[in-house]
């Protein structure tokens, strides 16, 4: 019996081990960036490449790794989760601190086993689902005020005039809003309702038009690849615009799986969107991009990637879908999950920083070796962008790649011309000044 | 006294194994069913439901198949015939294919097409093979006294 025993535990730990043997990347991050990126093939795994460092946390006195010239330091901590970060016009800085609703159902057994597995990062860290204020005083520090509270998963915030928006993970709430005010005590009203069933993708990026008079949403997928279901993809992976005056609103463009991120483009004013690409059909696809949005473009989710690479996932397939596709302008490496943008036609950084795009990379679990967990900087010329991506802040994970201290988000630039930070994972602001 | 309580550990086993041998073979045929159905519809309700039951069904198999294996290969008297070997063989082979079909049922969408419903078709006939050889074995058993 020994023997039979003996055999059978073999034979089934090693169509275990078989299985559970995911790929790793080949391509670096560099070449697989800008306007045609290298792919490989796509690939479908028993178990697809992951790597998840554990959450550590930053050590008293210990920052991020800054590029040559720059000066990195700390001005606020403690935080829960910040996510966003805005500047106001008097140089206040508000911190948004949120995370998910938690109201995915869990319907797979993948969701109960890989939603542990990402929490080990700190990524899923309960959020303060509020709003802190920073303002810098006399002494060279910054002040923190609780500035707004019990908000619903908040992310985008925009002021209009004196109207404050925040977009919470199902509507935009308004509220008045009044230079120099370290707190906003009246209640909000709701302004427009957003897509907030199941909340798979749940941030709502937001960015007003330099005119005020339209709001744009960047709405995320309800799934990876449609595996929910189509039905409940309505509105989802679009950027919608909504109307400031009638408070309607219509799909600006579709089929960007998770716009994460929005900003305009100094030199042409063109609206640009960051998006984070699927998942598991590989460790160096689908590069997730930085792009402009046309109005009314489709730019391929779920059926397809960078115009006509088509998704086998997908069921129907929707070869109509697929020709109307559009390439993203600008790849930014696979999985290096971009979360946060900001264009800055003129900063308090080295020339090379000035007029592009800084990108914050949270880095994502779907990636061996790690990738993004850094902040980057895509230059433009001519409202285009050029070159590969130059790495400013980076430094968050250990050598071994095993902890993680932090994991850079939201990015604004403060009065000063500095770049500021959000780290969800760290709990931290950092500014990022020349040195 | 020994030989009594070893007894009456084999009849708790014995019994044990009819309780709990059906039930994986019911799930994975459901889940073949239901692969039929994702493969010639799309609707994602079958695909996350059969991606349920294949690793459910592997948990309630674990009991059974250690309890077969000890009937099969440890019995004292030697009393496992040819058909009771082979089926335990079938049934191992079926549980290696269903753990593949379990990692293959976590892709996404139609990306589980077509291997997981040939997977559980493969599970399913490995399984009804044993079964219906145990079966004709308990029949002519009975025939011949």
């Amino acid at each position: 019996m020994s023997t039979t025993l003996r055999w059978s535990v073999l034979t089934i730990a090693m169509s275990m081990a078989i299985a559970g043997c995911g790929g790793k990347a080949s391509l670096d991050p560099a070449q697989q960036s800008g306007a045609a990126p290298d792919m490989p093939a796509a690939k479908n795994f028993l178990v697809p490449p992951m790597q998840v460092p554990d959450k550590a946390g930053w050590k008293d006195g210990q920052t991020p790794k800054v590029a040559d010239g720059l000066h990195i330091e700390k001005i606020a901590g403690d935080l829960m989760h910040p996510r966003q970060l805005y500047t106001l016009p008097n140089g206040d800085v508000l911190v948004v601190e949120s995370n998910g609703p938690g109201t995915e159902a869990v319907t797979t057994p993948k969701q109960l086993i890989a939603g542990k597995v990402k929490n080990l990062s700190g990524k899923g860290a309960k959020g303060g689902d509020r709003i802190t204020l920073l303002r810098p005083n006399a002494t060279g520090s910054w002040d923190k005020h609780v500035f707004l509270e019990h908000l619903h998963s908040p992310f985008g915030v925009q002021l209009i005039g004196d109207a404050l928006y925040v977009a919470n993970t199902d509507a935009i709430l308004k509220y008045p809003y009044q230079s120099g005010a370290t707190e906003i005590s009246a209640p909000g009203v709701e302004f427009a309702d957003l897509p907030g069933t199941v909340n798979h993708h749940w941030t709502k990026a937001l960015l007003a038009s330099p005119d005020g008079t339209k709001l744009y949403v960047g709405v995320g997928s309800n799934s990876n690849v449609g595996e929910n279901g189509l039905e409940v993809e309505y509105r989802r992976a679009v950027v919608l615009e909504v109307d400031v005056a009638s408070r309607g609103s219509r799909i600006y463009a579709s089929g960007i799986r998770n716009p994460t991120g929005l900003g305009w483009e100094p030199v042409t004013g063109r609206l640009w969107a960051i998006a984070n690409e699927r998942d598991e059909i590989g460790a160096d696809l689908v590069p997730d991009y930085l792009t402009s949005v046309q109005d009314g473009a489709f730019y391929g989710w779920p059926y397809s990637y960078y115009g006509a690479n088509v998704d086998q996932r997908v069921y129907p397939q929707r070869p109509d879908m697929v020709a109307k596709a559009i390439k993203p302008d600008y790849a930014l490496g696979s999985h290096v999950a971009a979360l946060g943008v900001l264009f800055s036609a003129s900063n308090a950084l080295p020339e090379k920083y000035q007029g592009g795009a800084f990108v914050a990379e949270h880095g994502s679990w779907d990636r061996s070796p790690l990738s993004g967990y850094a902040v980057v900087h895509v230059a433009f010329k001519d409202g285009k962008p050029m070159g590969a991506p130059e790495t400013l802040v980076s430094g968050f994970y250990s050598d071994d790649e095993k902890q993680l201290f932090g994991a850079p988000v939201g990015l604004a630039q403060d009065k000063d011309g500095a770049l500021l930070i959000a780290d969800d994972v760290g709990n931290t602001v950092w500014r990022v000044s020349k040195q | 006294m020994a030989s009594g309580s070893a007894s009456m550990a084999r009849k708790l086993a014995f019994a044990m194994y009819g309780l709990l041998n059906p039930i994986p073979f019911g799930m994975f045929v459901a889940a073949l069913i239901f692969d039929i159905i994702y493969l010639r519809t799309g609707e994602v309700l079958w695909n996350k439901a059969a991606a349920w039951l294949i690793p459910f069904g592997l948990i309630v198999a674990i009991v059974p198949r250690f309890i077969n294996l000890g009937f099969v290969w440890a019995g004292r008297r030697a009393t496992a015939t040819r058909i009771d070997k082979l089926d335990f063989w079938l049934n191992l082979v079926a549980v290696v294919a269903a753990i593949f079909n379990a990692f293959v049922h976590s892709r996404d969408a139609y990306a589980t097409m077509p291997a997981g419903v040939w997977l559980s078709a493969i599970t399913v006939a490995l399984l009804a093979i044993g079964h219906l050889l145990i079966g004709a074995q308990a029949a002519s058993a009975e025939a011949t006294p």
